[in-house]
């Protein structure tokens, strides 16, 4: 029995900032959100949504789980963005909108200091990257999770994650080349 | 890695992902809001939590002898079978939290208090948590079944 009400109260095990409130969280890690969930889904509404929908689940349920705040959150939208995918009473008004920014009009990082087209360049080079390649390096570099936490993440091993990970940086740089190449 | 994909990598990092609509923000607003204004949401038990009940402290119980069994001989804890908060033992960390969602009910519409229209849904979930010991190779996963009710307002045109 002790064991059990272990497992259902775990907040002793790290300090979170019970005290924050979710526009502080949603602050530090809502960007980092947004990016994760447009791997995941087809549109910039529908990843709007999966934020929204595992924000909130998070917020809600397991934010009194202690441990590193993002892995968790981050598994929240993902499960939200597949559990969206699924709801097929949506599907028609979903490939509209999905079609509507295929075209790649809503970007997904903000301007860096190299310019607009560089940025535009690096989305696009993103876009054409293979989708298990391209998770593991969104997660990776902008999700800032571990190989470890990766591999949690998307059910693989860490050093498949971490294998991943390098083939993904050299394509991604091979299609900047090649982008640079025809101007 | 070699120096120019290393380069490349940090030049990545630079990139900084958009923020977030203030349209989204409103909506999380709005229903972080409703949820905790007229617990919209209300968590209920049913019935084959009671199936699963058993299943869940069968596993807990299982993986509580086998993180005892790999624990140092050494150091017998007398009588309390404490495996998470013993000083010595496992730190377990939680690693993963999900929410599946397995059946999503509209129940039609309803009449709030205030006389207004809004939509009852009904939505049950399995919750599962995974935790796991970084120094070990210890993990405990815990499974349970919630339902929750959303009450989402309509607005007729």
């Amino acid at each position: 029995m002790t064991l059990l009400r272990q497992t259902t109260h775990p907040q002793p095990m790290e300090d979170v900032p019970a005290h924050d409130s979710w526009k502080t969280w949603f602050e530090l890690y809502g960007p980092k959100l947004l990016l994760c969930a447009r791997q995941w889904t087809r549109s910039a509404a529908d990843a709007e949504d999966a934020v929204q929908e595992g924000f909130v689940r998070y917020w809600r349920h397991q934010r009194s789980l202690g441990g590193e705040p993002l892995p968790l959150l981050i598994t929240s939208v993902r499960r939200a963005a597949l559990d969206l995918a699924r709801r097929d009473a949506r599907r028609t008004a979903r490939e509209q909108r999905a079609e509507a920014d295929a075209d790649g009009v809503v970007p997904v990082f903000a301007t860096p200091l190299a310019g607009d087209e560089r940025r535009a360049a690096i989305e696009s080079a993103l876009r054409r990257l293979p989708p298990e390649q391209r998770d593991v390096l969104v997660l990776k570099i902008w999700g800032e999770l571990t190989f470890e936490q990766i591999a949690a993440q998307l059910g693989l091993s860490p050093n498949t994650a971490a294998s991943r990970y390098r083939y993904a940086l050299a394509a991604l740089r091979q299609e900047m080349s090649v982008a640079d190449c025809h101007g | 890695m070699d120096d120019e994909l290393q380069q490349f990598e940090a030049e990545l990092k630079q990139l900084r992902p958009v923020t977030p609509s203030r349209e989204l923000k409103l909506r999380i607003e709005a229903e972080l809001t409703a949820s905790a204004g007229e617990s919209a949401e209300n968590p209920r038990p049913f019935w084959w939590a009671w199936i699963a009940l058993p299943a869940v402290m069968a596993t807990a119980a299982a993986l509580a002898l086998v993180v005892f069994m790999s624990s140092p001989v050494s150091a017998p804890p007398t009588g309390a079978p404490a495996v998470a908060v013993s000083p010595g033992g496992p730190a377990f960390k939680p690693v993963s939290a999900e929410n599946v969602l397995l059946e999503a009910k509209d129940e039609g519409l309803v009449t709030l208090a205030d006389g207004s229209a809004a939509r009852r849904v009904r939505q049950s979930y399995i919750d599962t948590i995974v935790w796991k010991d970084p120094a070990g190779r210890a993990s405990l996963r815990w499974s349970v079944p919630r339902q929750e009710e959303r009450v989402v307002p309509v607005v007729f045109q």
